[in-house]
Parts: C-alpha cells; structure tokens; sequence
C-alpha cells in the first residue's frame, strides 16, 4: 500500500547515526477523492492557459477589422470549441466553488485591524460579486445593455 | 532558474491569486455568452457584430476588461500547471517547467497588450 | 471473553536497519475487544505476540501527539481512531513522507530543524537587556480576549504532524518548512506580544517558502486539534507578500 515519497522528504538536516527506510507514500493516495478533487483543481490550469490564448485570438482579429473578427466569432460555431467552452465553464464553477468557498474564508488576516468575519459571510459577498458582474457581462455582450 | 522563482513568488503568487478569483469572476459571462450563447444561437450574433464589438473593447474599460481576461487566466494556468508538475514527482525539473510556463504566460501577456493596443 | 470473540487480521510494517534491506508487512491475528482503539491492538500484539515490535504512544487521550500511524492509508493519531471503523483487517504503517527509523517509529528530526527555523517564540525588537529591564519594572505582557482570540486557534499544535504525512507538498518538496511549522511560525506573527513577523516572513519566503503550498487542505482534513493549519499557512502567504510590498515601498527598518 506504500509507494515511495520523495528520498530527501522530511530529511533531517544531520544525518543520524542509523540507517533509515525512505519516505513512503500511500499508494491509495492517487485514487482518494479528497486527492482526485484537489489534482482536478490543479489541471484547470490547463484548461485556463488554453482559453487565456483563445480570448488573445479574439482580440488579435477584432483589431484585424471586420472580416477577422467575424470570421473567428463563428469559428465559435464549431461543435469542438463549444464542447471546449462547456469544460471550461465547468472549470470555472468548480474553481469559483474551491476558490471562493474554501480558501477565501480561511484567508482572512487576523491580529490586524479588519474584523475575521463569519466563513458564511465572505462566501455570500463573494459568491454575490461574482454573479452581479456574471449577469452585467451577459446583458452587455448579448446586447441588452450598452 | 529556481533562485530566481523564488525571488519572484510574491509577483506570480499575486498574479495567480488575481487569475484565480477576478479571473474567473471575469471570465465566466464572456463564455456563457461568446463561447456557448451565440454559438448555440441562444443569444443573437448581430450583440457582437464587428461595428459594436470593437465599440464595446475599444474604450478604456474595454480594453483593460479585454487584457484581465486574456492575461489573468494564463497566470493561473501557469501557475497551478507547475502545481500539478510538482504533485506528480516534477521537483527536480521544476526550474525547467516552472520557467517555461511563466514564459508563456508572459509572452501571452504581452501580447495581450499589444492586441488590446492595436484594437 | 464473549463467545464469539471478534478476531481481526492487523498488519503493522517491520524494518529493521540492522537485519532489513527494505520495509516489510508482518500480519498478525488478534482478538478484539468492542470500544478498542488501533493502540489498543497494537498494544496487544506487544504484549501478547511479538514484543518486538517498536512504536510511539504516551497520553492515549489525544493530547501528545505520539501515536500518529498511517492507518489504512490514512494519516491518524492511533489512541483517537476507533478499530470498529474498520473491517475484518487493518493495515497500520509509519507517518507518510519521514525517514522511517524502525517499524512504526519515524525520524522526527527534519520536522524539528523546520519548526526551529520559523522562530518559534516571542521575539522582540529591542535590546534583550533593554526589554528584559522594561519588562522586569512592568511585570508581564499584557493581552486582551481578543488579542488571544487571533492566535489561540493555531497555537492548540500538538505537533503530532498528521498534517505532515497528508500534504502532497510535504511528500514532493523536501525543503517546504510544512504545515504545522508554518502554522506555529504565523501564529508568532499574530501575536500581539511579538515583534518578530520580519524576520518570519524573510523565512516564509526562503527555500522552504510557503508559497510552495498549493491549497490541498489536506492538513486540515486531518488534523485531530482542529488547527486549520491551512488557513494559516494561507494567512501567511498574505502576510508574507503585504511585508515584500512594505519592503518595496518603505526604506529597511520602516515599521
């Protein structure tokens, strides 16, 4: 049930007098959900580099003119960048819930001049912010405002 | 390769914290609506056509949205791919991915700046 | 004895420096009793079956932080954790990501080289004879609820370094300083008394830096006292960066 950890994990800095077994790992570390949630965490990354280059696209032939900006806007049409798009909005959902539900409460300073406030309470500002501009940025891409 | 990360890992820690929460705050009505809305024929294309599109980016908030959404993600992504690298073994070659990563991530952000110029 | 006495098949690593190239699982079979704890049977297998067999315990109430064991896989103090959570067999292996010394024994050494390198103690700006004689004609520092209140949480460490056998850092990264170390080194920070955050956070930002950290919580999933050693370490990177930006702006020895 023990895979190897890194050889140097936790070495004291002088060596004892008696050898030792290395660092294990469990191997049912990979397969736990706890784990499998957090990696996933780390793997969005991907898939935010890849769209952080798609809206570069964009950008790039809106500054082209006409003919280019049209032309990428219904490249979107294409069912693999809708199914892209899908996993990414998944991505930002599952980071937002992490990100915003789990560490953001956590990280509020203490000891200093702002007050710690409840966990439910950053939560709900934050989460609230985030639909407040979700709805503006919709209403203004779709046409509705501006 | 790995002094200097370490150096500047209150800068990339910063730019991954902003990736991470105004990036994807920012991030997720430019999907529902560019990736999947108009797309999908939910939303009409005549919202973005050329005349109103370059309007909307080309004022200063536009523009400064249009960089948020481009750079932002790519620090994030750097950052948290190098995460990933270092949970599968990747200590030793860290330098490398570390550095590579941020490269890209900051070759996208200049040109993310240079395109949002040239709007 | 009740009649049918519940038998269990319990596997405890061995190793020997001396007689053992590598680690091995040896299987034992006991009887248990209903309420017993995994020390409780591992208790019995030494002092029933196999005397031999080496491992750390004290309090047995959850307060020393000696008997943490992998347990299963999981990281988990061995006089807390019911054996009735398990089945038929459990499988108990020395704390994830330490050199391990001797069956279930790790070498804690590494962990106390890092908790040492964080300052672990009031550390004040000024001379040491100068404080010590304000402090001597005013008797001890003061503090409020509140004041007590910032720290308290992370100062309940028992050290038991559960958090060290759960963290994917801990176990790719040799040089990060590690949850508890670096909860301990942030509660100094937020301690009012202290005057050391400085020359903590100069450390936060080291070869061990906390910015290695990539929000697994796997530290405080698992830890017994309810530390939150995770909201800690990410309080610290705050910390660490506010005192970077101080140090941009404002000249060296800027408050």
């Amino acid at each position: 049930m023990a895979g190897a950890a890194h050889p140097e994990a936790m070495a004291p800095r002088k060596k004892g007098s008696t050898r030792t077994a290395p660092p294990q790992t469990p191997t049912t570390w990979w397969s736990a959900p706890r784990i499998r949630t957090y990696l996933l965490f780390g793997a969005t990354g991907g898939v935010y580099l890849l769209m952080g280059f798609l809206v570069l696209r964009l950008a790039w032939a809106l500054g082209k003119g006409p003919q280019e900006w049209n032309a990428a806007l219904s490249s979107l049409s294409n069912p693999l960048y809708i199914g892209f798009h899908a996993l990414v909005l998944v991505s930002l959902i599952f980071v937002g819930l992490r990100a915003f539900g789990k560490m953001m409460p956590k990280m509020q300073p203490r000891g200093g001049p702002l007050p710690v406030l409840p966990a439910a309470t950053v939560r709900g500002v934050i989460y609230g912010a985030w639909a407040v501009v979700t709805l503006f940025m919709v209403l203004v891409l779709s046409g509705v405002i501006f | 390769m790995k002094h200097l990360l370490l150096r500047l890992e209150p800068v990339i820690w910063l730019l991954f914290g902003a990736g991470l929460s105004v990036g994807t705050i920012l991030l997720t009505g430019f999907v529902l609506v560019v990736g999947l809305g108009i797309p999908m024929g939910i939303v009409s294309a005549d919202a973005l056509a050329y005349p109103r599109a370059h309007m909307l980016a080309s004022n200063f908030i536009g523009r400064v949205l249009l960089l948020a959404l481009i750079a932002l993600p790519l620090w994030k992504g750097a950052h948290h791919l190098r995460s990933l690298s270092m949970d599968f073994g990747g200590e030793s070659r860290d330098g490398a991915v570390g550095g590579l990563l941020y490269l890209i991530a900051a070759i996208g952000s200049v040109a993310g700046i240079l395109a949002v110029i040239r709007l | 004895m009740s009649e049918s006495q519940k038998m269990m098949r319990v596997e405890i690593t061995r190793f020997d420096p001396d007689k053992d190239e590598v680690p091995k699982i040896q299987q034992y079979q006991i009887p248990v009793e209903p309420g017993w704890k995994v020390l409780d049977a591992v208790n019995y297998i030494k002092d029933h079956i196999d005397p031999s067999v080496a491992y750390r315990w004290s309090c047995r109430m959850a307060v020393c932080g000696s008997c943490g064991m992998m347990v299963d896989g999981e990281p988990k103090l061995t006089c807390k954790t019911a054996l009735s959570d398990y089945g038929d067999a459990i499988r108990i292996e020395p704390l994830a990501n330490f050199p391990i010394v001797r069956d279930l024994v790790v070498d804690i050494d590494g962990f106390m080289d890092k908790f040492r390198s964080v300052k672990p103690w009031i550390v004040r700006a000024k001379e040491r004879a100068q404080d010590m004689e304000e402090l001597n004609s005013r008797g001890t520092y003061s503090q409020t609820p509140a004041q007590l209140d910032a720290f308290r949480q992370f100062s309940m460490c028992i050290n038991c370094l559960l958090c060290y056998a759960a963290c994917p850092v801990v176990a790719n990264e040799p040089e990060f300083i590690g949850p508890a170390a670096i909860a301990l080194g942030h509660r100094y920070n937020i301690d009012s008394r202290d005057e050391g955050s400085r020359e903590r956070n100069a450390i936060f930002r080291g070869e061990g830096t906390v910015f290695s950290c990539s929000f697994a919580n796997e530290c405080s999933e698992v830890c017994p006292k309810n530390v939150d050693p995770a909201a800690a370490v990410n309080q610290a990177k705050l910390g660490a960066v506010i005192d970077w930006a101080k140090g941009l702006i404002l000249p060296k020895g800027g408050a």
